[in-house]
């Protein structure tokens, strides 16, 4: 049991990192990775809305859509989980620290359709292991192993973007070129791990 | 002390050229028509001027006296009228104030002190006003007051005087020279300096590559209890905290004072420097300088007194044979393009160097290729490369984040670069920039 | 019960559930905004320069909004576009004269000496190796620094010589801040005419350095007769900014160096040194 989650935790954060090999999520990974404070930000944003949002969405799938059969509707209820769950993250965010409110932005609401919160979700109910699928505590493990991953290749990015800004590079790469040819020899690095679990 | 002196890290190792004036001897430079004496000769505050337009002046009588403490008087190099006071091209390329005499051919004498014969036994504080009247400050580059230095403040002790002779700058001889010729005046200067700070010892630090001059010094070391410190070549032993590791094994901390390691160093002028202004009563009016280069006819070192124009020194060597590229006061390290010829000689003119146009790089900079030759030899062991990215795209946080500030604008970093990178120049401009954003936030 | 009326109740009690949730969660968590910040800061230049000595637009705004700042604090702003954030307050504007930058230097390359210089082109920079290896000690040194800190691109590097574009200028000071030499200074817009020269040495000395530098010769002080135009600072004359001359003054007064020009003129490059 214990061995099986360590391999989860493994496989979550570096074997099948959700950025660097799943390609889920790319959309914060570049944008909010140009500077490591935000990108530290918006990790600990993600961990919680994935941990939460993996938490909230089993039970649901466990206790409500199986039960009653409902297993087609899953896309859409946890769609409807997430966007409520990011609303609340937003809403205390504002009220509780304003600075990484500010710092944040409108990558916050960008959690709402970040295809990693869904994807891990929907992984969960459907092509996990069945410890996964079947217990909560499985699901809210994969969702934060997950959330650490993408949290990970994130900061990693972010740092190697700072450094980046410090470069000569050719007019031809400047900016997002760069940046997205850095973003694939990161993933070529992290295809090292395949075959660790 | 042991006899093998420790290997600080980093250092490069130019072609010294050296030899175009190591074995000429020095020679007493002529009396000129007019000397232009810079007024602001030392660092820290400028002195108060005390003579006017038109007065008469003494040889060693006073121009203008201490400004405060961090300052010291300056004498007039000969006897004679004030012309004018003017301006004149200053040693870093914007015009300062100066004081023109104009010779009058008697160069009579008029020092306004004795000597003190008996500085075996004299008050220590009276041989340190004498320094600090005689203007001296310290010869090697920097021009930082020698009393200043011999008055550390309450709780500082110090156990260590160093004598700096290593002249590991390329070309320059200077110091050669007077440590070969005057190695009886080096020796007391040291031994008075040793009197001064009530320690028992000093070390004259010498490179290996001036073994006439460690042999010279040894002979009369022994008479005044001086130990004389062979050091291996190796650019820059001569600077302070590489000559201090090199020697006691202390490392100065980023951002102290050699006096926080309980540990003074001035160099071999100075102390010759100090010899004149205790037994002679002279004040600090003229010194030694290498007047070298390729295209000079004849190179060779000078006595030479502080305001006399470059021009006039190019003249004693026997002028040029070609047109020169670049005109450098001191060595070709550390020491700074002249715009103009008319700048003159200050107490801390160590070398005016003529480049010849074959010998000057005049490539452009191009992009760090990260072979990291500048981090190897950087003797403070920062890191250049990283540091100059930095700077290039004005993240002076980052620089400072990298320690650009314990920089010693050696140049070692320069010279090492393949792709001419102008890294010495960009850590000038971060320390600047970082300088300035301190003083900003108070 | 069909499939499809429980899945219809599920979502539907699921939807209404968390909607009650947030909508609590909401209302414990409010914060107050005001939106007038917001407003103000879609009427400003949103050019982040600085130039109001406020960390961007958005802190500007703040402080306007709260009465700590007055809109004519920007520099960029338009007379119409103060008005507007004035009303929008409902506070009395204050009339303020619009300042454009200028640089006192005329000596571009072909009329300057120069030593030959390759270090880092950047003007900060150069000042630190012989104070920019220019002859003179005051002039512009070209390499830029003012360019490049203009957020507006109103200034041009032109033969090794830094010109403002008047219409292009907006008045945010950065560039007197980025220049080592202390030659960029703020001057009212309506003024035309203008000594292109900041050097206080001798007339001699400035020559033997620069064709194009002030002489302090004083025709054009004396070409404007009883009129106080123009002002005497030792070797140097200046513009009387109080009283400043229309652009025939430069014909009448036929300054021998050409340092006193019309900027639109100068702008275009109409000007050359005079050779002796």
């Amino acid at each position: 049991m214990l061995s099986e989650f360590l391999v989860i935790t493994i496989g979550a954060i570096l074997v099948n990192n959700f950025v660097l090999s799943k390609f889920l999520g790319i959309c914060p990974f570049l944008g909010v990775s140009k500077k490591l404070d935000t990108a530290l930000g918006m990790s600990g944003a993600v961990i919680f809305v994935m941990t939460l949002a993996s938490l909230v969405s089993s039970l649901i799938n466990q206790f409500l859509l199986v039960p009653m059969k409902l297993q087609f509707l899953q896309t859409l209820v946890f769609i409807v989980v997430i966007a409520s769950l990011v609303q609340l993250v937003e809403i205390m965010l504002q009220k509780l620290s304003a600075k990484l409110y500010d710092s944040l932005g409108i990558f916050l609401p960008l959690i709402t359709t970040n295809c990693a919160v869904l994807g891990c979700v929907v992984l969960n109910a459907k092509s996990a292991p069945e410890s996964i699928q079947s217990t909560w505590y499985g699901a809210t493990i994969y969702g934060f192993c997950s959330a650490l991953g993408f949290a990970l290749a994130l900061i990693l990015f972010s740092s190697l973007r700072e450094k980046l800004d410090l470069a000569n590079v050719p007019e031809a790469f400047e900016g997002t070129a760069i940046s997205l040819v850095t973003a694939g020899i990161l993933a070529m690095a992290f295809l090292g791990f395949s075959g660790l679990v | 002390m042991s006899d093998k002196p420790r290997k600080f890290k980093g250092g490069v190792h130019p072609n010294d050229s050296k030899a175009l004036s190591s074995r000429k001897a020095i020679k007493e430079a002529p009396l000129f028509d007019s000397y232009k004496v810079i007024m602001h000769q030392n660092i820290g505050a400028p002195p108060e001027l005390v003579v006017k337009k038109g007065d008469t002046v003494k040889k060693g009588g006073l121009l203008a006296k201490a400004g405060g403490f961090m300052s010291v008087p300056l004498h007039a190099p000969t006897s004679g009228t004030i012309k004018a006071i003017d301006k004149v091209p200053g040693p870093t390329g914007i015009s300062v104030p100066c004081i023109e005499i104009t010779s009058d051919g008697e160069d009579e004498w008029g020092s306004p002190f004795e000597p003190i014969s008996d500085w075996q036994t004299a008050d220590p504080a009276e041989l340190k006003q004498r320094i600090w009247d005689a203007g001296i400050v310290g010869m090697g580059g920097a021009g930082f007051p020698v009393h200043v230095k011999l008055s550390p403040p309450e709780g500082k002790t110090i156990d260590t005087l160093i004598i700096n002779g290593a002249e590991c700058e390329p070309y320059l001889t200077a110091d050669h020279r007077l440590m070969l010729e005057q190695a009886e005046e080096v020796v007391l200067g040291v031994a008075i300096l040793v009197r001064i700070l009530g320690l028992k010892t000093g070390v004259i630090g010498v490179e290996n590559n001036k073994p006439d001059a460690i042999e010279a010094l040894n002979k009369v070391a022994g008479k005044y209890n001086i130990t004389v410190q062979s050091l291996p070549v190796n650019y820059p032993q001569g600077a302070e905290r590489q000559l201090i590791y090199s020697i006691t094994g202390r490392e100065v901390p980023v951002g102290k004072l050699p006096m926080d390691v309980n540990c003074v160093v001035q160099n071999v002028a100075t102390a010759a420097a100090v010899t004149e202004a205790v037994l002679k009563g002279q004040p600090s009016i003229e010194r030694v300088t290498t007047v070298t280069g390729k295209p000079l006819v004849d190179p060779g070192n000078w006595k030479l007194r502080i305001g006399t124009p470059i021009s006039k020194t190019i003249e004693l060597a026997g002028g040029i044979t070609e047109q020169p590229a670049k005109l450098l006061l001191g060595g070709p390290m550390m020491g700074i393009a002249q715009s103009s010829l008319d700048v003159t000689v200050m107490k801390n003119t160590s070398g005016v160097l003529l480049i010849a146009q074959d010998e000057v790089s005049q490539y452009t900079s191009e992009p760090c290729i990260r072979c990291g030759r500048c981090v190897d030899c950087c003797p403070m062991q920062i890191l250049p490369a990283t540091i100059s990215q930095a700077v290039e795209n004005k993240r002076f946080d980052w620089a400072e984040k990298l320690n650009v500030m314990a920089c010693i604008e050696c140049g070692s970093c320069s010279y090492s670069c393949p792709s001419h990178r102008p890294l010495n120049q960009q850590f000038k401009r971060a320390k600047v920039e970082i300088r300035a954003g301190l003083r900003k936030k108070g | 019960m069909s499939i499809a009326v429980i899945a219809i109740i599920a979502v539907g009690v699921l939807g209404a559930l968390l909607g009650i949730i947030i909508g609590i969660v909401a209302k414990v968590f409010a914060v107050e905004t005001d939106e007038r910040i917001e407003r103000v800061g879609e009427l400003l230049p949103g050019a982040n320069c600085g130039g109001c000595g406020y960390a961007g637009c958005a802190d500007f705004a703040k402080s306007v909004v709260s009465e700590t700042a007055t809109p004519d604090q920007c520099p960029v702003c338009s007379k119409e576009d103060v008005q507007a954030i004035a009303d929008y307050l409902g506070i009395v504007a204050e009339e303020k004269e619009k300042k454009v930058a200028l640089v006192r230097c005329s000596g571009d390359i072909p009329n300057t000496v120069r030593s030959l210089y390759n270090g880092v082109r950047d003007c900060r920079s150069a000042v630190l190796v012989a104070g920019g290896a220019k002859g003179c000690d005051y002039g512009c040194l070209g390499f830029g620094s003012c360019a490049e800190a203009c957020p507006f691109g109103a200034i041009e590097i032109r033969k090794g010589l830094a010109v403002v574009h008047k219409e292009l200028c907006v008045g945010c000071e950065n560039c007197v801040a980025a220049c080592p030499k202390e030659l960029i200074v703020m001057v009212p817009e309506a003024a035309t005419t203008h000594v292109y020269c900041n050097s206080p040495e001798k007339g001699a000395a400035k020559r033997k350095v620069c064709k194009t530098a002030c002489i302090a010769c004083r025709k054009c002080v004396k070409a404007s007769g009883e009129e106080d135009h123009m002002e005497i600072d030792g070797f140097l004359i200046r513009t009387n900014y109080e009283n400043a001359p229309g652009p025939e003054l430069v014909e009448a007064a036929g300054c021998p160096t050409t340092a006193l020009r019309v900027d639109t003129l100068h702008a275009e490059g109409a000007y050359e040194g005079v050779t002796k």
